[in-house]
């Protein structure tokens, strides 16, 4: 497990160079945005947007390191939901 | 038209936006049924011991996504997870696993839409998953013993996560061509979606083998699917 959570960090810390750094070079959009203008349809994602994390960024921070905090964000959650699921299931058996 | 959609066949994120208020139903109760049917299966046992492993395997197969591979020409793909998630699992928690990604990507940065949530978990933690999964299955029990069980993982892996991209990319084609917001229809973006992801697949299909094949070779009873 712990080579495991290893795994992940380094994914995570090296995720910038993908999802930022080389998308850059490559002038990369969303594929399904591209098709939207080319095809004149209304994305109505930034208008009805609830989340400051839109698009893996953090507000006031640059691209790589929120997408990086955003990362870090999302794993978070993910074991926090866990972590929350299995005492509830651990308090169910017990009962 | 034809050259037009080609940008969007690399992506299976759908936006807000994109699917009409029909497809958004259908798709979202598609979903909600499938999940109300798996929840009931005898099959589908989760004990607090496997938490960590469901919630480590969603953990790496969330920040795998976040590694776009651009593709010069402005577009990119990533690693889905969905196979390799059913081969380590099982079918019915990897549905699971794929779903909790999906709803922290639409929920909290808003990476695929909340209109388009039931298409999207339809496709990539139930068809991606279970198509991929079946294949899988198939190819070991074929192949049985016959050239060495860890080729077999490895082939059933390469086999089963393209077939889960394809037949995945080819059913958001015909969600996108079903919608009436969107003007050509499914006879155009069917194809190209289905084409493009059998060749996309290709490297899904080499990360899952690849993974599946390591993991077996480390400890075979890693892969409980």
């Amino acid at each position: 497990m712990k080579r495991s959570l290893l795994i992940i960090l380094i994914l995570l810390f090296v995720s910038p160079l993908f999802g930022i750094y080389l998308a850059n070079i490559v002038g990369y959009h969303e594929p399904l945005d591209i098709a939207g203008e080319l095809l004149d349809l209304k994305d109505i994602s930034d208008e009805i947007n609830w989340t400051p994390f839109k698009d893996y960024t953090v507000p006031g921070l640059p691209d790589w390191l929120g997408y990086i905090i955003s990362g870090a964000l999302g794993i978070l959650i993910i074991m926090l939901i866990g972590s929350l699921v299995k005492t509830f299931m651990k308090r169910d058996r017990v009962h | 038209m034809v050259h037009r959609i080609n940008v969007l066949v690399y992506y299976l994120h759908i936006p807000d936006g994109y699917l009409d208020p029909p497809l958004i139903i259908s798709t979202y109760i598609l979903t909600a049924v499938y999940y109300i049917i798996l929840t009931r299966s005898r099959r589908f046992n989760i004990d607090p011991e496997q938490i960590s492993i469901i919630t480590t395997l969603a953990a790496g197969i969330f920040v795998a996504q976040m590694l776009n591979w651009p593709i010069p020409g402005g577009t990119s793909l990533h690693f889905v997870g969905g196979v390799l998630a059913s081969m380590i699992t099982g079918p019915y928690i990897a549905s699971l696993i794929m779903s909790l990604v999906l709803l922290i990507q639409c929920l909290i940065f808003h990476d695929g839409g909340i209109t388009a949530l039931g298409a999207n978990i339809l496709n990539m933690a139930i068809i991606d998953v279970w198509i991929g999964y079946l294949t899988y299955r198939s190819v070991r029990t074929f192949l049985g013993n016959r050239i060495g069980r860890d080729k077999t993982v490895f082939i059933g892996g390469l086999l089963g996560g393209w077939a889960g991209i394809t037949i995945a990319g080819a059913v958001c084609g015909v969600e996108i061509g079903l919608s009436s917001l969107i003007p050509y229809g499914i006879m155009i973006s069917l194809p190209i979606m289905a084409g493009w992801h059998a060749v996309l697949g290709v490297v899904e299909g080499l990360i899952t083998g690849s993974v599946g094949y390591y993991l077996f070779t480390r400890d075979p009873k890693i892969l409980r699917g």
